[in-house]
């Protein structure tokens, strides 16, 4: 099954089909971002960008992405200046993470997002951002680096 | 690897049916029993924790765990300020026991008190050595850092007692007080690096699980694996111990096989299981004097109090974004190395090496970033299961708990029942004040201690039920007691311990005698506040003005509540919070917190580890609360164990106080006053105090709606 991760044209493995995507992308493909939280996509940790869209990679099975086009956390900033999205600049300029396991999820569900539309209004990100768990109590960080991202996604360039 | 297998295992005879495989022979038990190590960090310890690479590199050998509380940029900075070497010279190794002398948890917030003086003594006896062989700000001496990085200890013992460290002294820094952010940030928003123990891949790695009982304490009687052998990648079950564990080649597979797996219990904990009779404070109470006293005033049958208040508290959970998970692996020597993401290596490897019969010197913990910990990565479990697999199966293993092995088999903050008494003198002052609670344990936990050590320690009142009961506040005649009580639920240490739950129970009374005498709040308890605690007094002055109190005033849609506490004597904390009723719902709308731990070596980390404190109080005060449902936890994910969310956290304003004192520390004080705060502040719009954890609109409580049905003798 042939699809695209992070830029390059890949495939896997067709005895895989059924497996999980996340499993798939943290054991097959040794990528770090996408974390395991709750298997039920109740809490966005494993969040993934489908065909640019956010989607919950524990939720997909592998022959689902077939065609398709993956990026995770690892793949976010290629192309970006500096190896970096605007979001993920964003989080480091505002410090956000604390224990840091959730921050995929934040990151891929805010960059989701923004690349949809960078003016997101507060009521369009507490929708998206509610559905992203952090325990550490980052919120107040987030609510900040977004509103960075914001700044530097819709300043001219 | 050739696995022997038959269909069906049955109770204690599985040895002798063959289907277990135990490779690794018998599983000899270390005489060597496992504790947590208690002892204090010392100058011999402090030695170990500071090397030199070749290529110049400080390396901090980490005694603390990195838990997301900043702890390792923090240690970073203290050495850079010592050495002169510049940050990015300097490199954190997370705790591993191959290098780090025995060190005890990472808990209870010590980490800057109690450490970082002595790593901050390290690094001045280092620097006293680096300067004596040419090293200048960091640039090597002309026979470059070879010779002093071949040095196997470049400091002693001496050399450390000897020192003297300028970092933890009040007065002009150039890096201690700084706020650079923690460390592995750039790893965290790329992905780029391992840092979390399922980020630990190693060739020829399998997957376990463990199989776990519909209900707690349930015994296995049988499982059927015979649809799980026609699934590729099974690798069998093995009864290893107590435990019956599960592996496959894949993670994908391992789920397959758990689902094609059946398996029959008998026993466990009984649908009518009940934590809230059991921890009953009126029933304690009743049955005469409580079993711990810590003091111990007496009052008679005729005594009138102004206020008499129960307050409930519920069972919760640490729910960790990152389940616990290790890698195991044994070299053909028989070494058994394993990574995992906790906060007490030297006690991993203590259990391991019990429970699997080995010397200690033959297993390796190596600590990986923990992915949130708040108490609850403390015990040998997932490390065990991994250890056990690993060596039953002959190559490297990866356990991963499940969200629903998170909910059911780790240990949660107990449940705790309260009853405070209090009167006031007429001028106002604190005549009579009685706090007697009944608390699941904390320290004394089940999860950690078996029978013999349950008994010998239920002579002694466990002191993390205690944390925070004994109120700052001035009292001619007080009475704290309470009863450590032994529930069917694992148990333990969560933020803060006792203190969340007693300095909510404290903090909701005290609001309620200075409603009762009509007097500002803040004001009561500046009036109250004991001597011995003006920190605290000053930490409510600066919430007052943070906040504009004067000018704050509650409606039956607005309401401002305040709540204060000391925590462990050390570090103290005042909030102010805004609540406002949307509909059936109420939602903190704004926090205002001043929080004081001394001396501050990153105040970014401080804020941060406040703003998650304060987002816990709001968890604590509405969201939170674990319950038993046929013969376990009732909830088993995120979807029905709500959690603040993003739009649940308002603006908070902070104020960090640091103007001279010792540092001390930050990672569970502002909770304690968070989360009555919160309940205040709804008690001052609804004219009803909230006694009941979590706050919820078809459960008010009335105040003094109790009898009173003891009296002490």
């Amino acid at each position: 099954m042939r699809f695209v991760l992070n830029g390059g044209a890949t495939a896997i493995p067709e005895d895989m089909a059924e497996d999980r995507l996340l499993w798939v992308l943290r054991d097959h493909f040794a990528l770090n971002g996408p974390k395991y939280g709750c298997g039920i996509g109740a809490c966005g940790a494993c969040t993934i960008h489908l065909d640019g869209m956010a989607e919950r990679a524990c939720l997909l099975a592998a022959k689902d992405v077939e065609g398709r086009v993956v990026t995770t956390l690892e793949g976010l900033g290629s192309g970006a200046v500096g190896g970096l999205h605007p979001v993920q600049q964003a989080w480091i300029e505002a410090a956000v993470p604390q224990c840091g396991y959730c921050q995929n999820g934040q990151i891929m569900a805010a960059a989701a997002l923004l690349n949809e539309d960078a003016a997101a209004t507060p009521a369009e990100i507490a929708a998206v951002m509610d559905g992203v768990i952090c325990r550490c109590g980052t919120q107040t960080r987030i609510a900040a680096a977004i509103g960075r991202a914001q700044r530097k996604m819709s300043a001219p360039t | 690897m050739a696995l022997s297998r038959r269909s069906i295992l049955k109770g204690l005879g599985w040895a002798t049916a063959g289907l277990v495989v135990t490779a690794g022979g018998a599983y000899g038990v270390s005489r060597r029993l496992a504790l947590p190590y208690r002892g204090a960090p010392t100058s011999a310890d402090a030695s170990a924790w500071l090397r030199l690479t070749p290529e110049g590199l400080i390396e901090i050998v980490m005694p603390r765990a990195e838990l997301g509380q900043g702890i390792a940029v923090s240690f970073r900075q203290v050495v850079a300020e010592e050495t002169g070497f510049p940050l990015e010279r300097i490199r954190a190794l997370l705790p591993r026991t191959d290098l780090l002398p025995p060190a005890r948890a990472t808990v209870g917030s010590d980490s800057v008190r109690d450490f970082a003086p002595l790593l901050a003594s390290a690094a001045a006896a280092l620097a006293a050595v680096l300067k004596r062989a040419g090293v200048v700000d960091g640039k090597a001496p002309p026979a470059g850092f070879d010779a002093l990085a071949a040095s196997p200890r470049l400091i002693d013992a001496a050399a450390i007692g000897k020192a003297v460290p300028v970092s933890l002294k009040p007065g002009a820094k150039w890096m201690v007080g700084t706020e650079p952010p923690t460390d592995a940030i750039c790893a965290i928003v790329t992905g780029n690096e391992q840092l979390y123990a399922d980020d630990v891949r190693l060739p020829g790695m399998v997957f376990g699980a463990v199989l776990r009982s519909p209900r707690l304490g349930a015994t296995l009687s049988s499982v059927d694996d015979a649809k799980a052998r026609t699934l590729p990648g099974y690798l069998g079950l093995h009864r290893l111990g107590e435990a019956v564990l599960v592996a496959a080649q894949s993670r994908s597979a391992l789920e397959r096989v758990l689902a094609a797996l059946t398996s029959k219990w008998s026993g466990g904990l009984s649908d009518d299981a009940n934590l809230g009779l059991a921890i009953d404070i009126d029933h304690g109470l009743s049955q005469g004097v409580l079993e711990h006293v810590r003091s111990d005033a007496r009052f008679t049958e005729t005594e009138a109090f102004d206020l008499d208040l129960r307050f409930e508290v519920p069972l919760a959970a640490h729910a960790c974004m990152e389940p616990r998970t290790a890698v195991a692996r044994f070299d053909e020597g028989g070494r058994l190395e394993v990574w995992t993401g906790t906060q007490d290596v030297t006690f991993v490897r203590a259990a391991l090496a019990q429970h699997l019969g080995l010397s200690r010197d033959l297993v390796t913990v190596i600590g990986c970033r923990v992915g949130g910990g708040f108490g609850g990565k403390t015990l040998c479990n997932v490390e065990l299961e991994a250890a056990l697999l690993a060596r039953a199966l002959g190559c490297p293993v990866k356990v991963q708990w499940t969200r629903l092995d998170e909910f059911r088999e780790a240990f949660h903050r107990p449940p705790s029942s309260h009853r405070i008494r209090a009167r006031l003198a007429s001028d106002g002052t604190l005549d009579c004040w009685h706090h007697a609670f009944r608390s699941g344990h904390v320290m004394f936990t089940s999860a950690a201690m078996g029978p013999v050590l349950q008994f010998a320690t239920s002579f002694v009142g466990d002191p993390g039920v205690l944390r925070g009961a004994i109120p700052p506040y001035a009292v001619a005649r007080s009475r704290v007691e309470f009863e450590d009580v032994r529930l069917p639920v694992h148990t333990g240490p969560w933020r803060g311990l006792g203190a969340g739950p007693n300095i909510w129970a404290v903090e909701t009374a005290i609001d309620q005698l200075a409603r009762l005498r009509n007097e500002d709040p803040i004001a009561f308890r500046k009036r109250l506040v004991a001597p011995q605690w003006p920190r605290l007094g000053r930490a409510l002055d600066r919430v007052a003005a943070l906040a504009g109190w004067p000018a704050l005033r509650s409606s039956p849609t607005r309401g401002y509540g305040v709540a204060c506490g000391v925590y462990k004597e050390m570090s103290y904390a005042a909030v102010v919070a805004e609540v406002t009723r949307e509909g059936e719902r109420m939602r903190v709308t704004r926090l205002w917190c001043a929080h004081d731990c001394g001396l501050m070596l990153n105040p970014g980390q401080v804020r941060a580890q406040v703003e998650g404190n304060l987002v816990w109080g709001i968890g604590m005060a509405l969201h939170e609360s674990l319950t038993l449902a046929e013969g376990t936890l009732a909830q088993t994910s995120f979807a029905d164990y709500p959690l603040p969310r993003f739009s649940d956290v308002p603006e908070m304003t902070i104020e960090l106080i640091d103007e001279g004192e010792a540092p001390t520390g930050a990672a569970e004080t502002a909770i304690v006053a968070a989360a009555p705060a919160i309940t205040n502040a709804i008690a001052a719009m609804t004219g009803r105090p909230v006694l009941e954890l979590p706050w919820r609109p078809d459960r008010y409580s009335g105040c003094n709606a109790f009898q009173t049905r003891f009296l002490n003798p």
